[in-house]
């Protein structure tokens, strides 16, 4: 059986902070990789790097030092735009705060995206991903019509509407009660098994390794 | 209504959607431009009226030439030797000598001193508002037309000059204010009934300014050579000059419209900054999920142009209605101001909006295409 190339790998990465005089040292060579249908919770207290290694993952920013790598692709030397387009092609994004557009509805926002693409389909996939997260009698509401777990699946719609083959979540549940919050890990937990995505979850939501395949732990920018 | 357009355009369905989050402020920024505009659209217009109304009063005398006896020289009167020299200077155009005298007239029971001239072919330069004028005069008269309603003189009524009598043929239309051989207040005779020999004006009438400057010129040339012996008249330079002095005051006009439009710029720069701020991090996640700088750069800048069109567009049309005003007081009809030179205006000014709009919402699209999504999204 041929070793199947991880979805994202680091290695060695490095990520250090210059301020004012300072250096802060927020990822010590880390080595790091996700398998495509495999959820992985990064935990570790407040500080320890772990919103800076999803960036890093998500080609938001890029590494001091070290390598990444994207689907067996170097990606660690990308121009912005590059990056951009590799985001684009590969990644899908969950935030803490949801970060919906307010003026448009739960449809359009899920076609962001891909709002440039000028392709017919797009709308059709928003709906059905919407109703595949349980939201096909909420696809007109504005953000401000919707409560906070409802919001949060209109974001992970949104994440999937480019097929991604990566997903990050920077504390996904973090704005949600309990029972929601639930719910949400459930929605990634069948993503996971239905699509086949890697998926990276940053939570300290001690519910989550109920969902989670592995649990990396980060202090002070190392993993242990 | 905006479905189809949304989905071919989705740069200015965002935009949309955007301004129509913050609607006071955004209808605030384009009030601006709709002054703007307007003042641009209607102080242009405005100058435009003024352009016609005085250029009416003047007619259509570019192309007139009138040679006078230069008397500060002691010339008299031009000769027949003269009216030659400027026949052969004036080469093809219409040459029309004019005799002048100044007598008493008889009509019915009034008695007027007036201005005569004699002429032999005054159907060349002046038009008749009734009746004919023949061509040549041979005999009868033709009548100014403020003497004609003075004396209360129309077609057929006979008036007598020095003791001859002469059916009047035409009553003429208003001459142009500037002309020195103007009929209004006078009685055209044929050339015989005045018995002086000399002229005391040759009109030259050319096909186009452009000839009647070159007569000017050569007529100069030729009778000046030596000595000063004639003034020579162009109408056209001081149609010219009018049409400087309107020109000037046309783009001192629009400069003052500019400026309003200027403090428009300011006010959309203003919110769009306030804008890009507020929605730092909405950029931010557009784009991680993928948009391009230049992406959030159109999106942001069809914002300010949006902003910009529909000012304009609300300007423009405000405009016309004052364009329409400014003509009915001015030239007592407001259809004049749907000519094109009057028109002009609205798509300069709204021209000037869309681009000011554009200009302002450069930096701030400028900025927040560049700001980094990671610094956007850390809370
Ligand atoms: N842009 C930056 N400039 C300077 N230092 C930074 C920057 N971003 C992060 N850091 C530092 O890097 C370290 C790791 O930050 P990071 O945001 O990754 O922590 P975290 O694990 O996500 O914390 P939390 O659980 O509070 O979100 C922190 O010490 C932080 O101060
Ligand atoms: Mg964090």
């Amino acid at each position: 059986m041929i070793a199947t190339v991880p979805v994202v790998q680091t290695r060695d990465l490095v990520k250090r902070y210059e301020t004012g005089g300072e250096t802060v040292v927020a990822l010590d060579h880390i080595d790091f990789s996700v398998a495509a249908g495999e959820f992985v919770s990064i935990v570790g207290p407040s500080g320890s790097g772990k919103t800076t290694l999803l960036n890093m993952l998500g080609l938001l920013d890029g590494p001091t030092e070290g390598e990444i790598r994207l689907e067996g692709e170097d990606v660690t030397d990308l121009s912005s735009r590059e990056r951009t387009a590799a985001r684009k092609r590969t990644i899908g994004f969950v935030f803490q705060h949801f970060f919906l557009l307010p003026t448009l509805t739960a449809v359009e926002n899920v076609e962001v995206p891909r709002l440039f693409d000028d392709d017919p389909e797009t709308t059709a996939r928003a709906e059905r991903l919407l109703e595949r997260v349980g939201l096909g009698d909420r696809l007109r509401h504005k953000p401000s019509e919707l409560s906070g777990g409802q919001k949060q699946r209109v974001a992970i719609a949104r994440s999937l509407i480019n097929e991604p083959r990566l997903l990050l979540a920077d504390e996904p549940t973090g704005n949600l009660d309990r029972e929601t919050g639930k719910q949400i890990l459930e929605e990634f937990a069948r993503i996971k098994r239905e699509d086949d995505v890697a998926i990276v979850a940053v939570t300290h939501d001690p519910l989550v390794n109920e969902y989670t395949d592995r649990t990396v732990e980060l202090v002070d920018g190392v993993t242990s | 209504m905006f479905e189809w357009f949304d989905r071919r355009f989705p740069t200015q369905l965002v935009a949309r959607r955007n301004l129509s989050r913050t609607k006071v402020r955004s209808a605030l920024a384009c009030l601006g431009i709709v002054i703007g505009v307007i003042a641009i659209a209607s102080l242009g217009m405005f100058g435009a009226a003024l352009r016609t109304q005085a250029t009416q009063n003047l007619g259509e005398i570019g192309n007139q030439v009138v040679i006078s006896p230069d008397r500060s020289e002691g010339v008299e009167s031009l000769t027949g030797r003269d009216v030659r020299t400027i026949e052969r200077a004036a080469d093809g155009q219409t040459v029309l000598p004019v005799k002048s005298n100044v007598s008493t007239i008889t009509v019915g029971r009034q008695q007027s001193r007036v201005q005569l001239y004699g002429m032999e072919r005054p159907a060349q330069t002046y038009a008749a508002r009734v009746g004919t004028i023949p061509d040549p005069l041979r005999s009868g008269a033709l009548v100014g037309s403020s003497l004609a309603e003075d004396l209360d003189i129309g077609v057929g009524s006979t008036i007598e000059v020095d003791g001859n009598t002469y059916r009047v043929r035409a009553v003429l239309e208003e001459g142009d204010a500037f002309n020195p051989v103007s009929p209004d207040s006078a009685v055209i005779l044929p050339e015989r009934a005045i018995p002086e020999s000399g002229y005391d004006n040759v009109i030259v009438v050319a096909e186009t300014g452009e000839a009647a400057n070159a007569t000017a010129q050569a007529v100069r040339d030729s009778l000046n050579d030596r000595e000063p012996r004639v003034t020579v008249f162009e109408l056209s330079s001081i149609t010219d000059q009018i049409s400087q002095f309107f020109t000037v005051l046309n783009q001192f006009l629009i400069g003052i419209g500019s400026i309003s439009l200027l403090v428009a710029g300011v006010s959309i720069l203003n919110v769009m900054l306030m804008s890009t701020v507020e929605r730092r991090e909405e950029i931010g996640v557009m784009r991680a999920v993928g948009y391009q700088k230049r992406q959030i750069l159109k999106i942001m800048l069809a914002e300010a142009i949006l902003l910009g069109v529909v000012g304009g567009i609300a300007g423009a049309l405000i405009s016309l209605g004052a364009g329409m005003i400014i003509h009915q007081v001015l030239l007592d009809n407001a259809l004049l101001a749907f000519r094109p030179e009057v028109l002009v205006y609205l798509p300069v000014a709204l021209g000037f909006g869309v681009a000011t709009s554009a200009i302002s919402g450069l930096y701030p699209a400028w900025k927040a295409a560049n700001e980094r999504p990671v610094e956007a999204l850390r809370n």
